[in-house]
């Protein structure tokens, strides 16, 4: 089941659609980086501070918007049209 | 429509504008072509430019040059200059030895390396000459030192001119004097209105096509004129100058297909160096209407750009 | 509460994107008979070190490429023939864009279009499993068997020999990495009665786009017009009957297309050469792939730079001025059908009368007409029924096809 619950800005879509990309890229670069430890320790703390700007994105957005939600629900966001959508 | 045909009379006819004059053995326009063109230029009603090389002509050219209204074009280096209609200077250190007078036009053609020298050059001959067109011969090329140079050069040359026309002597130096003259686009337009007839005895876009291309006519005096895209000539299929109001630029067609590949676009360089031209004319013209009304209907608005393909993604 | 993210749209980032092709090869296993490459060679493969170069050459001038994203690309001939290469090359670029800080390392896309012969091959899909986030992959089936193996043909001595049997057996392979992926179908004369047949084919296999052109060379005969719009119009009849057009799409039936365009607000390009950069294995760059020599009948190649000298911006400027008028004929800018016209720079130039960008070739001007008269057959068709059911006019899933 999918119920639209709301819609952000294109900014803020933009936000989170740069997190979501970079941590994909974090997540990929990590399956490849070899012998360089300086690099291999930026990725690190890259990934982590990339996951908690993520979720602190959807926490100031849920504060903000005060989407409706499940017990075993979750958010999803269209990066077209920007709304945001419960599913389960 | 075709207004001018340029004859080039040999192979090394002086260059009168970008293009290097021709460093190969002479080769005459034969009598025979010679006189298809001008018969050419009297049908299609164009005014004919012949362009001399430095050595003299037989007699027999002279005598089918005469039976035609005609401009002369010879270089300042040729045996007798008395009865050119332009005398080209072609290089700086020809300048000394130059017999200026009031009665011919002259251009000269000098590289970057001897900019500097046009100031004192203007300052002698100003009161002197009616006209003096200057051909930056490497603009193509320029640096951004360059530029720099070219707009103190021209900023000089523009206090020189600006207190002549004070002084009520109106001498024309085509880099500062002719955009604060027009109301529009008056460029070399070949191509479009002027067409060159080469030694070869085909026409060919400018002289510069010629020598660069001999193989790339486009017609002859005896079938015709045949530009392939001849609209591509035209300032209205030239995406970047039919948005420029940098109305005294050369517009060299040749120059621009030498470095964009395409004879509608200019290079980035010719584009700054007209700007700066234009820049030079429009604070010229500030300083001569400081002190009384000057050509009325001219405007030249001040802008924030040297290159109007900057502006490109705002059209 | 948990949260998920949908994927982002096939049209990644379009408008927003520079477009990076490496011509990693210039060979293929096939021969196709429509193929534009008529240079193509076994010989001209492009060494690492010249990929490394041109890497970092993109990379040190991050000013110079201002757009938000990027899709890198790899083309041939076959690119999947160069998969160590292409792996290195992403490997690269991956840790490159991380190390320097780029800010493409937010927004890259690596993108390939294959004839899908050695898709399933191991070290392929090993590659895809890396990547999987960031690819976008086109596989070519041209339809029905007898239509695809008609071109997409072998390149080997002697019998000639399709290839679908080749293709079609990674179809699922593909579909299930990438559900929503579209194939690239072109139309070359011989192939216009099988046109209906060959997008119901590609459906039937689960492929819901089907981008789908008409090849702009001068291939046309008389008649083929007509035998276009026949096809277009019974293959609107097939997808409307069948209820079709509610989950596939076909890049032929577009509601924009058809229409007269104004010469000062509707004025713009229609192909992208010059906005992308082309790398050949001698580490030159073009506006596009279709100005690298192998791509070129009648002209020599447009360089625009290279991996040591840079990019000449003098040699951009026609490409980023050009206009849709200006290098119109009289007769495209006054038509009634103009929207949805398209050209090819590549094609514009090689077919022109002069070594020009500014001369737009028309040879497809009597097959678009074709195919807006099929289109507005189809649209009318789809929109009366739609009103008779009472259902509301969808949005067509496609405009149309770019190069």
């Amino acid at each position: 089941m999918k119920k639209l619950v709301g819609k952000v800005t294109v900014e803020e879509r933009n936000e989170i659609r740069s997190l979501f990309e970079r941590r994909n890229g974090l997540a990929e670069l990590a399956k490849i980086i070899g012998d360089d430890e300086t690099l291999y320790e930026r990725l690190v703390t890259d990934m982590g501070t990339t996951g908690a700007r993520f979720q602190q994105w959807w926490d100031k957005m849920a504060e903000k918007y005060d989407w409706e939600q499940t017990e075993n629900g979750s958010w999803q966001i269209d990066f077209d049209s920007c709304e945001i959508y419960l599913t389960e | 429509m075709l207004k001018y045909l340029v004859i080039q009379l040999d192979d090394t006819s002086v260059s009168f504008c970008h293009y290097p004059t021709a460093d190969t053995a002479p080769r005459m326009i034969s009598a025979s072509d010679l006189r298809k063109g001008i018969l050419f230029a009297m049908k299609e009603n164009l005014n004919i430019q012949f362009v001399y090389p430095q050595r003299s002509l037989p007699d027999e050219y002279l005598s089918i040059i005469d039976s035609i209204d005609h401009t002369k074009i010879k270089p300042s280096t040729a045996d007798d200059t008395s009865d050119a209609d332009i005398v080209v200077i072609d290089g700086m250190e020809h300048a000394a030895d130059v017999a200026w007078g009031s009665e011919q036009i002259y251009i000269l053609r000098t590289g970057r390396a001897r900019m500097q020298d046009i100031i004192p050059l203007i300052e002698h001959i100003k009161h002197i000459i009616k006209r003096l067109n200057i051909v930056i011969t490497d603009i193509d090329t320029f640096t951004q030192h360059d530029f720099t140079t070219y707009a103190e050069v021209l900023h000089k040359t523009g206090e020189i001119v600006e207190k002549e026309y004070l002084a009520g002597n109106a001498v024309q130096i085509n880099l500062l004097t002719d955009r604060m003259m027009l109301t529009s686009m008056n460029n070399c337009n070949a191509g479009h209105e002027t067409l060159t007839l080469a030694p070869d005895g085909q026409f060919h876009i400018c002289p510069a096509f010629y020598l660069e291309s001999p193989d790339e006519s486009c017609g002859d005096p005896e079938n015709g004129v045949s530009i392939r895209n001849a609209q591509l000539y035209r300032l209205d299929h030239a995406p970047i100058c039919r948005r420029c109001d940098s109305y005294q630029c050369r517009r060299c067609v040749w120059l621009n297909r030498h470095t964009t590949l395409e004879v509608n676009t200019p290079s980035h360089e010719q584009c700054v160096a007209a700007h700066i031209e234009r820049e030079a004319s429009r604070l010229t013209l500030e300083g001569i209407r400081r002190i009384g009304e000057f050509m009325p209907d001219v405007t030249i608005p001040e802008i924030d750009y040297n290159d109007p393909f900057e502006k490109h993604n705002n059209w | 509460m948990d949260y998920s993210i949908k994927e982002t749209p096939e049209s990644w980032q379009e408008g927003m994107a520079k477009n990076i092709t490496f011509i990693v090869t210039k060979d293929c296993q096939l021969a196709c008979k429509y193929c534009y490459l008529v240079g193509k060679n076994t010989k001209e493969r492009m060494p690492w070190e010249v990929a490394r170069q041109a890497i970092d050459y993109i990379l040190d001038h991050e000013q110079d490429f201002p757009e938000e994203s990027v899709i890198w690309d790899f083309i041939g001939g076959e690119p999947f023939l160069e998969i160590d290469l292409i792996d290195r090359i992403c490997d690269y670029l991956k840790t490159e864009m991380f190390r320097r800080n780029h800010h493409w390392f937010d927004s890259y896309r690596f993108s390939f279009s294959t004839n899908g012969i050695n898709y399933h091959e191991e070290k392929v899909q090993r590659f895809i499993a890396k990547n999987r986030e960031h690819l976008s992959i086109g596989i070519t089936i041209d339809g029905t068997e007898r239509k695809h193996d008609m071109n997409r043909i072998w390149k080997v001595d002697g019998a000639e020999r399709g290839s679908y049997a080749d293709v079609v057996r990674n179809i699922p392979l593909w579909l299930s990495q990438f559900p929503d992926a579209g194939t690239k179908v072109t139309i070359s004369s011989l192939d216009l009665p099988y046109i209906k047949e060959s997008v119901l084919h590609l459906y039937a296999l689960g492929i819901k786009e089907v981008n789908i052109n008409v090849v702009f060379e001068d291939v046309w005969q008389s008649g083929d017009d007509r035998l276009f719009e026949d096809q277009l119009m019974s293959l609107a009849d097939a997808i409307i009957d069948n209820d079709l057009y509610r989950h596939y799409a076909c890049s032929f039936f577009s509601e924009d297309i058809g229409k007269p365009m104004d010469s000062k607000t509707d004025n713009g390009n229609w192909c992208g050469a010059g906005r992308m950069l082309a790398i050949d294995a001698a580490g030159d760059f073009y506006p596009c792939t279709r100005f690298a020599q192998y791509s070129l009948r009648e002209k020599k190649a447009i360089k625009i730079g290279n991996i040591h000298d840079g990019i000449n911006q003098n040699r951009l400027r026609p490409f980023l001025t050009l206009d849709r008028c200006t290098q119109s004929p009289q007769e495209c800018i006054d038509c009634e059908m103009a929207s949805g016209c398209a050209w090819c720079q590549g094609e514009n130039y090689d077919a022109a009368e002069t070594s020009t960008v500014y001369q737009r070739a028309t040879a497809i001007c009597k097959m678009h007409k074709a195919r807006v008269r099929a289109n507005n057959y189809y649209w009318n068709k789809l929109f009366r029924k739609l009103e008779q059911m009472g259902e509301e006019r969808p949005q067509s899933k496609l405009t149309t096809v770019k190069c």
